[in-house]
């Protein structure tokens, strides 16, 4: 039976790949190329992982082979490995820093009490951006956001103060005190 | 057995200093930087490798140069630049400092 096979351009060699082995090695350099979105030698970089894939499956063939197969692409992509861009966090460790920061108020350097500090850091947002936003809302909510920024306090826990770190300032630390205070009274969760 | 998260963090940070040091030795193309890795702590692949490597010559600490090959396409060669030899010079001062700190203290 006569399988239906491509020629895969990589680099600067050509190759023979059965079909599957093609869609699965498209798949495998197109999801390099997003890891490497941004990265300014993008181009150059897949242009070295398509070599490696050429050397790592020619390696594998055995001689008038024919096209590649499953067979070798795959211990050929387990041995080139998932592109790893430098500095930057693995998935697991971005999950296990995303675990680590719970939405807390964050009463070091806060203004008030720490809401905005600590919603910027669950979020990821510019902290003073956010004030901004807040102060805007502020004026525009004609108050409301003052409730909104009382329930916050009142809801999301403090972060544990870091030992040695920054004193607190009067407000913040005239907040959190008060806030223990009516958590303790209305014995709402705290952490 | 210690946690292997703790340790993984340690390597991945080294595998730059490991790899300026095994290129700063003699020029070398990807495959046998792998070989040289292989079989230590710091095992890796190309898939790390490579985006490591440009990011070294982004910030002019190697270089390489294309070296004909007698049974495939042209190969990379990569070496260190004389600010990468410098980096590395500071680099090794610092690890034996560091090691030196761990050895002291505590004792």
């Amino acid at each position: 039976m006569q399988r239906i096979s491509v020629t895969a351009r990589l680099n600067r060699s050509t190759l023979q790949f059965e079909e599957a082995a093609y869609v699965r090695l498209e798949s495998y350099l197109a999801e390099a190329a997003r890891t490497l979105d941004g990265n300014p030698d993008k181009q150059e970089i897949l242009g070295d992982l398509e070599q490696a894939v050429v050397d790592q499956c020619v390696r594998r063939l055995r001689p008038e082979q024919g096209p590649v197969t499953m067979a070798e692409l795959e211990p050929a992509l387990e041995e080139i490995g998932s592109v790893q861009v430098p500095g930057a966090a693995s998935a697991s460790e971005q999950s296990v820093r995303t675990a680590a920061r719970p939405l807390q108020q964050v009463s070091e350097g806060a203004v008030v009490s720490g809401v905005c500090q600590g919603l910027a850091r669950y979020f990821g947002l510019n902290v003073t951006a956010l004030r901004v936003f807040a102060v805007l809302l502020l004026f525009v909510s004609g108050g409301g956001m003052i409730l909104v920024y009382l329930a916050l306090m009142l809801l999301m826990p403090y972060a544990p103060l870091v030992s040695g770190g920054r004193p607190l300032r009067w407000l913040p630390a005239k907040c959190r005190a008060l806030m223990e205070f009516l958590r303790a009274k209305f014995s709402l969760a705290t952490n | 057995m210690t946690d292997e998260s703790k340790l993984a963090p340690i390597r991945k940070g080294l595998l730059e200093f490991l790899v300026l040091k095994i290129v700063g030795a003699e020029s070398m193309y990807v495959p046998d930087i792998l070989r040289r890795l292989a079989g230590t702590e710091f095992n890796t692949q190309e898939g790390t490798l490579y985006p490591l490597l440009s990011k070294l010559r982004r910030e002019d600490l190697v270089h390489y140069e294309w070296k004909e090959s007698d049974v495939g396409p042209p190969r990379k060669y990569y070496r260190l630049t004389d600010s990468g030899r410098a980096q590395l010079t500071a680099l090794d001062e610092y690890w034996n400092l560091i090691n030196r700190t761990i050895a002291e203290i505590g004792h």
